[in-house]
């Protein structure tokens, strides 16, 4: 496979699964999502990524953690997988290959001689 | 956390959530929902809680979490089982290969004359169904009072086709077609060929494929187009675009170029012919015909109409043109002119005198239909009777199926989609036999050219998917039924029997001998018809004759004087008619009785030249004044019918003129066997208008002179068609029908034996399978053979005899019924085909019986019982 193509809400939310660790599920990630970076996201788009994510094997789920508010309803709880975690990992170091190569500003004194 | 038990999302908007979200989302998405409506209400109080509630309901109205049909929902496993039950049963198939073989070749046979059947009828009543403007053609047709009545005519005053098209902008195009036999000649030789004379339009109207030139070759008044056939048959490999050929009508000769060809034209073109010839040329010939004459004269006249015509518009518009031909007209007036769908022309063929159709010919599709079904039903009950006992190795596996959960309406399906691929099969295997078989057999028997169009004929694929369909159901029904419906524990526990006893088995069995019988006698007692006929003594002597046409009175003399110089020419005789084709019907009275009689116009020596046989009295003599004016002949059946015995003192009335009956010949056949003795009158005629000359050969020449005649006949009539043929030929037409006839009755016969035979054998080796060790415990305690093959027999041999009963007298019933319809003289339904097909049944049954039992005879027991 020639990389791993996520799109940039995907990856959003795949990282914010990470985050959560074991409390991952719709609302939460949601919830998460609008404190770390004051993003407003649609309940809707987050399951249908959620959902999109799990098929493309980054993420688990298993329901669970049925609450009141829930009106007893139990959450599809997600983890990132191996395959997930590889993902990100594989993204970022990418980035980082790609940021390391941007050529300093003519201002960066540092390379003045 | 107390506000919350007091308010819930919007019901509404939670209802819908329900409603449309796949079941196996529902949860979370739900609670998702339920979750965010709470920490809104905290937040940010009740109605914008409730107002994002909905937003969130339908912004998770998405295709993805979308609830699917239910079947689609629960497809995977469907599907999946489905799949599995087509494996099954293409694994049990192949375990069978016998009986599947029976089964399939059993019904390939019926679906292959099924759709011989099928292709026949359809030939008949789908006339024109294929042609892309059928919905938009009319044809006129006019009713006139007539002493019986109201009679509808298809055949309108040629000058009114004219007028329609100049009156009423809607008719889009128009064209006369009459039907017309001119003599062709090509290169010296002379053909009778079919032509229809049309319009151009018939080009546009009616859609026919090239295979040579254009359509529009029709727009030049001299240029014809052939069909393929008479292409072939004329210029054989030669281009046939461009070729001259003369057209001689009436004596008048006309000089064409061929202009295109035709593809081969398919049994449901609605109009046969082998050339297509523009009407102008037969105006033409005749410039002077009066006006009258002209609206006398009648010709087919099609019309296309715009699609959106109203027709009762239009049929108000034709009232003008009606009160103008009754002006013209005035003794035959027009009640009505009507248009009459294209559609409708084969459903009116009673209807509408002198139209394009007037025939159907219900017996040959009676008898056609009935064998398809015959063979249809033979075949559907073996396999019916194949796959109960098949069903019964499988009661371990239906009972599984059932403990472990499977619905009743399953395992129908799985043994339904098992006959699917028998049914599937056999219709592959069907289509394949009557395509390279039976098809091209039964267009050679019955000079009809059938085929199967799958391109361009949507209708014959509608048959087979409903012969699919009625097959399936119809064979696999009652089984899957039956073998589902039986309980678990009584299977498992083995108390559940099922084999070759049931009731219904021998039923069909019983059936299906009935039906062979019936299929026996009905060719055996037609062949045995055929003999007899083919040896009937025709009441004359038909050796040494020749019959040739005089197509022109004025040339009469010459060609007798020609003829007689021929060598071996004895004698010459002219006449109206000649005796083997149909004669002039007529009324004779005598005293207060009328008969209807045939009567026979001639030359005085023509009684004598052709060897009718002399009862009483004496023949006519040409020389007689009398003789020619006042005498008559007439045959033993005249006197018969009429209760007179020779000599007749009072005169016979014929044509109201008085005649004197001074001869009686033996009865003749006029007409083939299918026509029954009639009265018949022969008077001597010196007119000279004769239509044919018999020509008396010398003994034996009569072959080998045919030539030398047509050369001097050929010196009387250069242009003409020369029509010769043997007295002894007149019924070889009807005689190679009947013979066809023949053919695909012996031909179902077999068929019928073959499968019931089948049918048997599969039953019977099923059976024995599963009673082989039964059998052989006897063997090793000291059942005799005899005693073994007696228990095996019985219970055919009980079948036989009810089928020989039921069979036998059903056949005398209907084959009689058929053969009455068919002959005036047969043979009827006597010991020969009662006996052969009743003693012949029995020795398949016995063939069958036996070959299974040899099995068991050969069988070494030891081998048997020790294999389990």
């Amino acid at each position: 496979m020639k990389g791993y193509h996520l799109g940039e809400l995907e990856e959003l939310i795949l990282l914010t699964v990470g985050v959560l660790g074991k409390e991952a599920y719709g609302v939460s990630v949601l919830e998460e999502i609008k404190n770390q970076t004051g993003r407003k996201v649609n309940i809707s788009a987050i399951h249908t990524v959620l959902n999109r994510l799990e098929e493309k094997g980054f993420l688990e789920s298993k329901m669970g953690g049925a609450t009141e508010e829930r009106g007893g309803r139990r959450k599809r709880l997600f983890n990132i997988s191996a395959h997930g975690r590889t993902a990100i990992t594989e993204i970022r170091s990418l980035r980082n290959k790609l940021y390391d190569q941007i050529p300093p500003l003519a201002l960066d004194f540092s390379y003045g001689n | 956390m107390e506000t919350k038990r007091h308010h819930t999302p919007p019901k509404w908007a939670d209802r819908f959530l329900e409603f449309y979200c796949n079941p196996k989302k529902l949860e979370q998405i739900q609670g998702d929902a339920y979750e965010i409506f709470y920490m809104n209400l905290e937040e940010k109080g009740l109605s914008f809680a409730k107002f994002r509630f909905w937003i969130h309901v339908l912004s998770f109205f998405r295709w993805s979490n979308i609830k699917r049909t239910k079947t689609n929902y629960y497809s995977s496993t469907t599907t999946a089982m489905f799949k599995n039950y087509l494996k099954i049963g293409w694994r049990n198939l192949l375990k069978q290969k016998s009986t599947t073989f029976i089964s399939v070749f059993g019904l390939a046979c019926a679906i292959a004359c099924c759709l011989v059947a099928y292709l026949f009828i359809e030939g008949i009543w789908m006339k024109g169904m294929l042609q892309p403007n059928k919905n938009e053609i009319y044809q006129l047709t006019y009713t006139v009072e007539e002493a019986d009545g109201k009679v509808t005519y298809g055949t309108v005053a040629e000058p009114i086709s004219e007028l329609l098209q100049g009156e009423f902008p809607e008719i889009k195009a128009h064209t006369r077609i009459k039907n017309g036999f001119p003599i062709l000649v090509y290169q010296n030789e002379s053909y009778n060929q079919r032509v229809i004379y049309v319009d151009p339009d018939y080009m546009d109207m009616f859609s026919y494929k090239m295979h040579h030139g254009y359509p529009e070759a029709l727009n030049e008044p001299n240029q014809v187009i052939l069909t393929y056939e008479l292409s072939e048959k004329l210029f054989g490999e030669t281009h046939p675009i461009g070729q001259e050929i003369t057209l001689v009508r009436n004596g008048e000769e006309g000089f064409y170029k061929v202009g295109g060809v035709l593809e081969k034209l398919n049994d449901l073109d609605m109009f046969n012919f082998d050339m297509l010839v523009n009407f102008s040329n037969i105006e033409e010939i005749n410039p002077a015909v009066s006006l009258k004459e002209s609206w006398d004269s009648g010709v087919w006249t099609f019309i296309q109409l715009d699609q959106n015509t109203s027709l009762g518009e239009l049929q108000g518009g034709f009232e003008k043109i009606r009160e103008s031909q009754n002006q013209i007209n005035p003794e035959r007036p027009y009640l009505r002119l009507e248009l009459v769908p294209y559609t409708d022309l084969v459903y009116k063929i009673g209807e509408i005198k002198q139209g394009v159709r007037d025939f159907l010919g219900i017996g040959p599709q009676i008898l056609l239909g009935a064998i398809g079904l015959f063979v249809l039903i033979l075949a559907v009950f073996n396999y019916i009777n194949i796959s109960i006992l098949m069903a019964s190795k499988r009661l371990k596996e239906i009972g599984i199926r059932k403990v472990i959960g499977s619905r009743r309406s399953q395992l129908i399906l799985q043994f339904l989609s098992e006959n699917m691929i028998v049914c599937s099969l056999a219709i592959l295997v069907g289509c394949l036999l009557a395509v390279f078989i039976l098809v091209p057999g039964f267009n050679q028997i019955a000079s009809k050219s059938l085929k199967m169009d799958f391109f361009n004929d949507p209708y014959i694929w509608l048959f087979l998917i409903g012969l699919a369909g009625f097959i399936t159901l119809a064979s696999g029904f009652y089984p899957a039924l039956f073998v589902s419906g039986f309980k678990p524990v009584a299977i498992l526990k083995g108390n559940q029997k099922l084999g070759g006893k049931s009731i219904l088995t021998t039923i069909l069995l019983t059936f299906q001998f009935t039906l062979a019988i019936i299929s026996i006698v009905a060719s055996i007692a037609f062949i045995q018809t055929n003999y007899l006929n083919e040896n009937r003594d025709w009441g004359y002597d038909n050796t040494d004759k020749i019959i040739v046409n005089i197509p022109d009175s004025t040339g009469y003399n010459t060609l007798v004087d020609r003829l007689s110089a021929v060598g071996s020419v004895q004698e010459v005789s002219g006449s109206h008619h000649y005796v083997g084709n149909w004669l002039d019907e007529s009324e004779v009275i005598f005293q207060d009785q009328k008969v209807e009689v045939d009567l026979l116009r001639a030359e005085a020596n023509y009684p004598e030249l052709l060897g009718l046989r002399l009862k009483n009295g004496r023949f006519l003599d040409q020389a007689s004044a009398t003789d020619l004016s006042e005498n008559i002949l007439v045959n033993e059946r005249f006197m018969a019918d009429l209760g007179l015995t020779f000599p007749i003192e009072e005169k016979v009335y014929l044509d109201s003129m008085p005649y004197q009956v001074v001869g009686v010949v033996e009865d003749f056949h006029t007409e083939f066997f299918q026509r029954p003795m009639i009265p018949t009158v022969i008077r001597a005629t010196d007119d000279n208008s004769y239509s044919f000359l018999t020509l008396k050969m010398s003994s034996g020449s009569a072959m080998s002179s045919m030539e030398l005649v047509k050369e001097s006949w050929r010196e009387s009539f250069p242009k003409g068609l020369f029509e010769g043929k043997l007295q002894e030929n007149v019924f070889e037409l009807a005689l190679r029908d009947v013979r066809g006839v023949q053919k695909i009755l012996l031909f179902s016969a077999i068929l019928a034996v073959l499968l019931s035979a089948m049918g048997l054998y599969g039953l019977v080796s099923l059976n024995m399978n599963s009673r082989i060790k039964d059998f052989c415990v006897r063997k090793v305690f000291g059942a005799e053979t005899g005693d073994l093959s007696g228990k095996l027999f019985k219970r055919y041999l009980i079948s036989w005899g009810i089928a020989a009963l039921v069979g036998g007298g059903l056949a005398i019933v209907l084959v009689s019924a058929f053969l009455n319809s068919f002959f005036a003289y047969h043979s009827g339904v006597g010991v020969l085909p009662l006996g052969f097909s009743i003693l012949g049944l029995l020795f398949v049954i016995g063939l069958t019986v036996g070959s299974q039992l040899w099995k068991v005879i050969k069988a070494n027991p030891s081998d048997i019982l020790k294999a389990e």
